[in-house]
């Protein structure tokens, strides 16, 4: 009877051996690499992945292509280029990292995250200083952790600015007129405050600010925030003010808005604007908004799209990876893509071409641009407390609340703030 | 108290007596029955019994080359975790110790241990009884006897073979992994490959329930926990008794078109849930279809935004959720409804009963008796119903008074995910894994003791 177990068990563990046998592999491969010293030279081969956006494999597969064609000494390279939404590969790479591409784009708000993971290698000082010549400062500074470069700066358009329908609204420079316009019309105006992107608008406008500092490891060492202010208090009597207007709708994508006169969104939605406006299709700066009695501009936060590269364990796959990566990010490359998907580049020379300067999209974030701050680093608990704060002002949990008991609410926002770092 | 005492004695004198066995074994064991103490299946080969000696002698050398061979270097380091770091030399990366796979291989070599005492005791056995038949003149098994017992008298083992291994692979390693994840710091700053986790014993439990941790994170758990409860109990009756409600009223005599209604019902189960519950969570919201609608029929004069505040997200979600629950129960109760005899009720008029009584009397019993397993499931099921609350709402709305991502329906489950798909916080979700079992299997072993059709099984044959 057991002897029969006893074979079932055989069966079990030779499957199990057969299991490990092939995941152990790699395991053991890693440590003799310590040894590894740079011997051969003749003609490395290996694959490389690259993780782009949907909207540009193809394009980045040509441009691949030609740098493949001007640099014989890589040819036994493979280069493969897959579809990776930006947001989603920074969480794959945090995922697995061995598993991960060598070159991934991604939104410059998860370099903290990658950084912490040890899923971005800096760059070389060479290429630290050809980008920081060649972009404009605020993707470069989007790029750059206490003071060590690790990514290469692709676009300078992750920033969001006002949509509206000409026809509804006379004058976007106030949010009350905005609101006035869109309550007499029967519309509705769109913005996104149960948001740690969307909501800073209005209390950096303010004069607040809220920075993290972070050290070359990723971590989080200092928390700089003065939302427990007079002027964070303005700005959340703004923010309240503003979700009792009935015109208010909560979202920030054209595509799930109905019956809007104005959206506050960015580049990426321009053509779902276009066609929701059709011929009324206008774009502007943020408007300014009466915060404790002053008009007073909206700010929000500048961003940027990067690509980076994985570390690496082999030498001269690390020197194509830095070179494909660098050519990827170059002016004449952002160029060509803006042509392609229309993405804004951070490249000066690209941005000075004139087929750039006349996109009445990338003119208006433009304008918002001088207004807003670059986005730093910060930690991923804040953007779900953001959303809380943003959920208990809709919710109506302050609309009857006295100047104390706000007070008492941005204190508490700001200590857990800080409680993030350190 | 008293029967634990029993048990841990009778565990120590079955392991006592195990020992002796072993012992004797030996001592009056032949040559070959001794020579297989070292090398596995020895004795067995020597008797003629080839099948099983060979199987054994791969099985040791099999075991004993994965232990050695393959899983020492992690089974040597399983009590750290790992000790050397990721670092660079130059712009060049090397590779240290990977926790996670150390956490991992660590386990099934220890398994690998288990399986290989388990065999070896096995073995001895074998050989025992093997010299045992032959003192007494009886012959051994043959091979072809062996083998083709496996296709008669022990054929439930070759077929529960495959079943068996794919349950160890894909539930019970994965279960024993998660758990050692809610001993250990394994969490966002301590991600391999590039950076070690190491155990930290009950650190994160007390964190979970508030003793000395960060923020509300005591307060928040026991928040999701309650309306985790909460909405289990409404989800699971509620949708059970206009369930079977609207499925007696169906039943009655003289309701024209039954065949219509049920099929206007069974509607919502053609369409795949998570369609219609997205599709539903987008009708409420503040620029949705109900708000239109209610407008333009001048109910309402500004949007109702549903979602945003807790209570109405809660009764929103329970409400929708008996839509898509009803026509379940009706379906079932429509069944045991015509099963029912006539008799009963026929009987229960002429003595005078109105249709309340007989209700209350009849119909109702023999529901709760034959549906009582399914209604324990129901509730398990909506302990851990991801889908509905997921795709309504995302567990939304947050508040500052929640920590952690939680938000106002979340359930245990839905902020487990939230953990480890968001925040990378894979020991507080292992923690959470933990209590959601605790919760359901307390939950079930009550319940389920104090059924009717468990305690009475006879109640209604």
């Amino acid at each position: 009877m057991k002897k029969y177990l006893a074979l079932l068990l055989a069966l079990c563990m030779v499957f199990a051996l057969a299991a490990c046998g092939q995941a152990a592999a790699p395991a053991q491969e890693a440590a003799p690499a310590q040894e590894a010293a740079p011997a051969e030279e003749p003609a490395a081969t290996g694959a490389l992945k690259i993780w782009v956006a949907e909207a540009v494999v193809d394009f980045t597969k040509e441009q691949v292509a030609s740098f493949m064609a001007d640099h014989p000494e890589y040819a036994g390279y493979t280069v493969s280029v897959e579809p990776v939404g930006e947001g989603d590969a920074a969480s794959n790479m945090l995922m697995d990292v061995e598993a991960g591409a060598d070159i991934f784009g991604f939104p410059q708000d998860q370099l903290a995250r990658l950084v912490a993971a040890d899923a971005l290698i800096p760059l070389s000082d060479e290429n630290a200083a050809i980008v920081a010549d060649e972009n404009d400062a605020g993707s470069v500074a989007a790029a750059t952790m206490a003071g060590t470069v690790y990514a290469y700066p692709l676009t300078s358009d992750n920033g969001y600015f006002l949509y509206y329908d000409k026809s509804v609204i006379s004058d976007p420079s106030t949010l009350e007129g905005i609101i006035a316009d869109c309550e007499a019309a029967g519309k509705s105006f769109y913005y996104d405050l149960r948001s740690g992107w969307y909501m800073p608008a209005f209390f950096f406008g303010a004069g607040c600010t809220l920075t993290y500092d972070t050290d070359d490891s990723g971590a989080f060492t200092k928390c700089n925030i003065d939302y427990a202010s007079d002027a964070g208090l303005g700005a959340l009597k703004a923010l309240i003010a503003l979700h009792k207007s009935p015109a208010f709708v909560n979202g920030s994508s054209v595509s799930n808005a109905t019956n809007a006169a104005a959206i506050i969104d960015g580049t990426w939605d321009a053509d779902a604007a276009k066609e929701l406006f059709g011929e009324n299709y206008a774009c502007a700066k943020l408007p300014t908004v009466e915060i404790n009695g002053t008009a007073t501009q909206l700010g929000g936060f500048g961003g940027f799209k990067l690509l980076g590269v994985k570390p690496q364990t082999d030498e001269t796959k690390l020197a194509l990876c830095d070179d494909l990566a660098l050519f990827l990010s170059s002016g004449d490359v952002q160029l060509a893509r803006y042509n392609v998907v229309f993405w804004g580049p951070s490249n000066i020379a690209a941005k000075a071409d004139p087929a750039v300067q006349a996109d009445e999209a990338l003119a208006a974030l433009g304008a918002q641009l001088a207004f807003t701050v670059p986005q730093g680093q910060y930690p991923g608990e804040y953007w779900s407390l953001s959303e809380a704060l943003g959920d208990d002002i809709i919710a109506g949990k302050y609309d009857t609340a006295d100047d104390a008991a706000l007070m008492e609410a941005l204190q508490n926002f700001q200590d857990t703030c800080i409680s993030y770092a350190g | 108290m008293d029967e634990k005492k029993r048990g841990n004695f009778g565990f120590l004198k079955w392991l006592g007596n195990d020992l002796k066995d072993i012992g004797q074994t030996f001592a009056r064991g032949d040559w070959k029955t001794r020579l297989s103490f070292l090398i596995m299946g020895f004795g067995q080969l020597c008797r003629g019994q080839i099948v099983r000696g060979l199987s054994l002698l791969a099985l040791q050398g099999g075991l004993l080359y994965f232990i050695f061979g393959f899983g020492w270097q992690y089974l040597t380091k399983i009590l750290t975790l790992g000790t050397v770091e990721t670092h660079r030399e130059g712009r060049v990366t090397v590779y240290g110790h990977n926790s996670f796979f150390i956490l991992l291989y660590g386990i099934l070599v220890i398994v690998a241990v288990l399986a290989l005492i388990y065999l070896w005791r096995l073995n001895l056995r074998q050989n025992r009884d093997a010299e045992h038949l032959l003192s007494i003149g009886k012959r051994l098994p043959s091979n072809k006897e062996d083998l083709g017992s496996l296709l008669d008298k022990n054929f439930d083992k070759t077929l529960l073979a495959l079943p068996v291994l794919g349950i160890f692979i894909f539930t019970v390693l994965p279960i024993i992994f998660m758990i050692c994840i809610a001993f250990t710091n394994y969490d966002v700053t301590h991600q391999p490959p590039s950076k070690l986790f190491t155990w930290v014993g009950l650190q994160n439990f007390k964190e979970l329930f508030g003793i000395g941790g960060t923020g509300n994170f005591g307060g928040t758990f026991f928040y999701v926990l309650g309306w985790t409860l909460l909405w289990a109990f409404f989800a699971t009756f509620l949708t059970y008794f206009l369930g079977m409600a609207v499925a007696i009223l169906i039943n009655k005599k003289g309701i024209k078109l039954k065949k219509l209604w049920r099929t206007i019902l069974v509607l919502t189960i053609a369409v795949p849930q998570f369609v219609s519950l997205l599709y539903v969570g987008k009708m409420f919201a503040v620029d949705g279809l109900v708000n239109a609608f209610l407008m333009r029929w001048g109910w309402i004069s500004t949007p109702i935004n549903f979602w945003a505040n807790a209570t109405s997200a809660r009764v929103l979600i329970i409400l929708i959720n008996l839509w898509i629950g009803i026509p379940y129960t009706m379906l079932i109760v429509t069944g045991l409804l015509m099963n029912i005899p006539a008799e009963l009720y026929e009987s229960a008029r002429i003595d005078g009963a109105n249709a309340f009584q007989s209700f209350r009397k009849i119909t109702l019993p023999y529901m709760l008796f034959v549906t009582g397993p399914f209604l324990l499931t129901q509730f398990i099921g909506n302990l851990n119903n991801f889908n509905v609350i997921f795709l309504l709402n995302q567990g939304n709305p947050k508040s500052l008074e929640l920590t952690n991502n939680a938000g106002a329906t979340d359930l245990l489950v839905t902020w487990l995910y939230k953990m480890t798909i968001n925040d990378s916080n894979y020991k507080i979700a292992a923690v959470i894994g933990i209590m959601v079992f605790i919760v359901t299997a307390v939950i079930s072993l009550i319940v389920y003791n104090v059924l009717p059709s468990v305690k009475d099984e006879e109640g209604f044959q």
